[in-house]
């Protein structure tokens, strides 16, 4: 191989200064990989050969490139690893990440851009190859840097302009441009805007990715039909683009077709079962429209396909069984107990979810005294503070109920409507819960003091602050916190009024860093919701203009 | 645990090809000793090992696409990139046994849309059969023609046989061997890309040696 160019321009690459990581599990091939590396001048390698290890080393330090192999035997494959390291942010914008691969079909198995490595490699390949293709990627995210500073610095705005700057002076990075303009506008709600890029860049060439921005930029604007409509054109050419039949499947929920919603996740699980999120959705999906058997096969393969995904949670554990109990086959949620008794029991939110299926087995099987100590069981991780997810705690109230524990019950639907005063379909099933057990007065009127009091207090902060009674409204939004401390949507307005009150009167410390309390809090309850990238924007300019010393740090 | 054919002939795949890249990487490891006899058996387990690497690529891709056409992922690429990666693996495959050119002329644009793999894969073909074939030269080249961006693969041999011409002419199936599956799968490639109702195209000529050219809408 040749020497690199001379140091002399914008395109030269130190590959002497890089700082490499293998991650394959064969060690033929880590070692064979590595003389490949240092063909053009890599020198310091890391090898490793699994996820784990993978993720230690990234910890410790940062790479450069990272050369993974898509299958690395058991434990996590090369993508659950890079969903986690995106998802964690373990790995900047500027790390290089290439996947090695068998087979060509992959990249249709990966298309959304956030989930997608930089680049992938069929093997076996040359050094060469590899050579031209790491360089191509360097040189574009060197361009791109001014793009990845201002975006780490959540500076979407700054990172638009340096976008911008690309699309008219970088004529060979202004598709790339374009693409990770059109991820921002839609970030920041800018829905038109980013519909407007993708139709621009689809007039040039329908390219797969385009179109599906465009069919999400119609969807987020309640276009549904025409996101639709793009979507199955889309599908039509390239069957195989898993991504499309998410975002078809969030378009059909959204038109209220949730047998069209099912079928379209059902297509994408057929071409890639291996994708958790996809099959928990299947999962809840068809729960949802009754369809139990395609139901518990998806929550099946979500612990099958998940076991080492960080996607997973203790709620999976409690959808499986709970389909499984309305089967009414029971051995078959002893035997899930029992499988992950070990993984249950590490957090109190898995013992939990045991105790909760234990308390509901045993009921159904009449086992009362064995039911009541599982309720105790459930009463006592409460009582610390232990939480599940709102299905799990409404089959919870069933099963107090049916146990005669009515006041429990009613304790923790109330907990559910106050932070969910919203949600049409989880106080629907409270409803069904309170007309099953006889009890549809007392539902009801649980079901109204609950979601009254947090809607009078919401409502009252949200008219205040219309009228500019900013300091009032932060009082009522924030006892509405402490009512409803994980509902997404008084949470939001909370921070919003916080905002509000400090543009009016000026800085005050304390508040803002409770309205970042809360908008985390509003991040983790509802992650993607619409209305958090506008949030932060505000926060981001309050702090901002009142001087926050953090930004200091360039 | 029950058995699973796909997953099986899957994780067979994955191993063979493992073996086959350390193969490939070991081979290139042995020195060239300035004996003719070592050096061209060398190169020739080089060539023929590269070779069976790119037809396991082709043969699962006609395994996946069995009964329905290929799907092109289409993105934007570099044409200039691409000349240069193909350069560089006929450099490589070539061990200066061959000189490899580049001409990419200026109205080549920066950008352009097609699926990289599949072209690429194409034009290795044809690398193969210019390594094979050649006096002493190859030369990968960019232009704009008729609104189409060609890639062509050209060399100094004595060209492409009348009957490989005349069934390419013809869109005829070739005998399914050697050349002519490579052929026939580079068609398949170029034709799968289309673009406001054009579809491209491969075409052979010669000139005098063989020129493989893909058009790409």
């Amino acid at each position: 191989m040749s020497q690199p160019p001379a140091p002399d321009s914008d395109t030269f690459i130190d590959y002497g200064a890089l700082r490499a990581l293998v991650v394959d599990d064969s060690p033929g091939m880590r070692n064979a990989l590595r003389l490949t590396l240092s063909n053009f001048g890599i020198t310091k390698i890391q090898m490793v050969a699994n996820a784990a290890e993978a993720i230690f080393q990234i910890k410790n330090r940062s790479y450069d490139f990272i050369l993974c192999d898509f299958n690395l035997g058991v434990g996590r494959d090369g993508q659950q690893l890079l969903e986690e390291l995106r998802h964690g942010n373990l790995i900047a914008l500027e790390t290089v990440f290439m996947m090695v691969t068998a087979e060509s079909y992959y990249e249709k198995v990966v298309a959304t851009a956030e989930l997608a490595p930089d680049d992938y490699m069929i093997k076996p390949f040359s050094a060469e190859l590899l050579c031209s293709r790491l360089t191509g990627i360097l040189l574009r995210k060197r361009a791109f840097r001014d793009v990845y500073w201002h975006f780490q610095a959540q500076d979407l705005e700054a990172s638009i302009a340096a976008c911008d700057a690309l699309i008219h002076n970088k004529p060979k990075y202004a598709v790339d441009a374009l693409r990770f303009k059109g991820e921002l506008l839609v970030a920041l709600g800018r829905f038109e805007e980013a519909e407007a890029l993708y139709q621009q860049v689809v007039s040039m060439r329908a390219i797969p990715w385009a179109r599906l921005g465009l069919a999400r930029s119609l969807h987020l604007q309640k276009k549904n039909e025409e996101a639709e409509e793009e979507l199955r054109d889309v599908l039509e050419r390239a069957p195989e683009m898993v991504a499309a039949y998410d975002l078809l499947s969030d378009v059909c929920l959204e038109k209220k077709d949730v047998a069209a919603a099912q079928e379209a996740l059902e297509k994408g699980v057929a071409i890639s079962a291996k994708t958790v999120r996809r099959q928990q959705k299947l999962g809840e999906v068809a729960y949802g429209n009754g369809d139990l058997d395609t139901a518990r096969t998806a929550f099946d393969n979500v612990l099958e396909k998940g076991r080492h995904s960080i996607f997973v949670t203790p709620a999976d554990f409690g959808n499986l069984c709970r389909v499984q109990l309305e089967q009414g086959d029971l051995e078959a949620v002893a035997d899930t107990l029992k499988k992950n008794k070990s993984t249950l029991q590490a957090n109190p939110e898995g013992q939990l979810v045991m105790a909760v299926t234990q308390s509901l087995a045993h009921t159904r099987t009449g086992n009362l005294s064995e039911a009541a100590k599982a309720l105790d069981a459930v009463a006592s991780l409460r009582a610390d503070g232990t939480r599940g997810d709102a299905q799990l705690m409404l089959d919870l109230a069933g099963a107090c109920m049916a146990n005669g524990r009515n006041e429990e019950a009613d304790a923790v639907v109330a907990e559910v409507a106050r932070n969910a005063h919203d949600s049409e379909a989880l106080l629907a099933k409270a409803k069904r819960l309170y007309d099953e057990a006889g009890r549809t007065d007392a539902g009801a009127s649980v079901l109204a003091s609950a979601t009254g009091d947090v809607r009078k207090l919401n409502n009252e902060g949200v008219v205040l602050a219309q009228r500019g009674d900013y300091k009032t409204a932060v009082e009522k939004l924030l006892t509405a916190c402490n009512e409803a401390p994980y509902n997404p949507r008084i949470l939001m307005n909370a921070v919003w009024v916080i905002l509000k009150y400090i543009d009016q009167v000026g800085m005050n410390e304390t508040m803002i860093e409770t309205a970042r309390t809360q908008l985390r809090e509003a991040e983790r309850q509802a992650p993607g919701h619409p209305r958090l990238a506008g949030l932060r924007l505000q926060m981001k300019d309050v702090e901002t203009r009142f001087g926050i010393q953090r930004k200091a740090v360039r | 645990m029950k058995f699973d054919g796909t997953d099986f002939y899957a994780a067979l795949i994955h191993e063979l090809k493992n073996n086959l890249g350390v193969l490939s990487m070991t081979l290139e490891r042995i020195p060239l000793l300035g004996e003719a006899e070592h050096d061209a058996s060398v190169d020739s387990a080089r060539l023929l090992c590269q070779n069976v690497v790119d037809r396991l690529h082709q043969a699962l891709l006609i395994y996946k696409a069995a009964n329905q056409p290929i799907h092109p992922v289409l993105d934007a690429y570099s044409p200039h990139d691409l000349v240069q990666e193909i350069a560089a693996s006929a450099r490589a495959l070539a061990h200066g046994r061959l000189h490899v050119e580049t001409a990419i002329a200026a109205d080549t644009p920066v950008l352009w849309f097609f699926d990289r793999d599949l072209v690429e894969m194409a034009l290795v073909n044809a690398i193969h059969n210019a390594l094979a074939h050649a006096r002493s030269t190859i030369r990968i080249e960019a232009e704009m023609e008729a609104d189409c961006l060609a890639l062509r693969v050209r060399d100094d041999s004595p060209g492409y046989p009348e009957h490989i011409l005349e069934s390419v002419a013809d869109g005829r199936p070739y005998a399914a061997t050697g050349t002519g599956l490579g052929l026939q799968f580079a068609r398949l490639i170029a034709q799968s890309h289309d673009n406001r109702g054009r579809s491209g195209e491969l075409r052979l000529g010669n000139d005098p040696g063989a020129v493989f050219s893909l058009l790409l809408p």
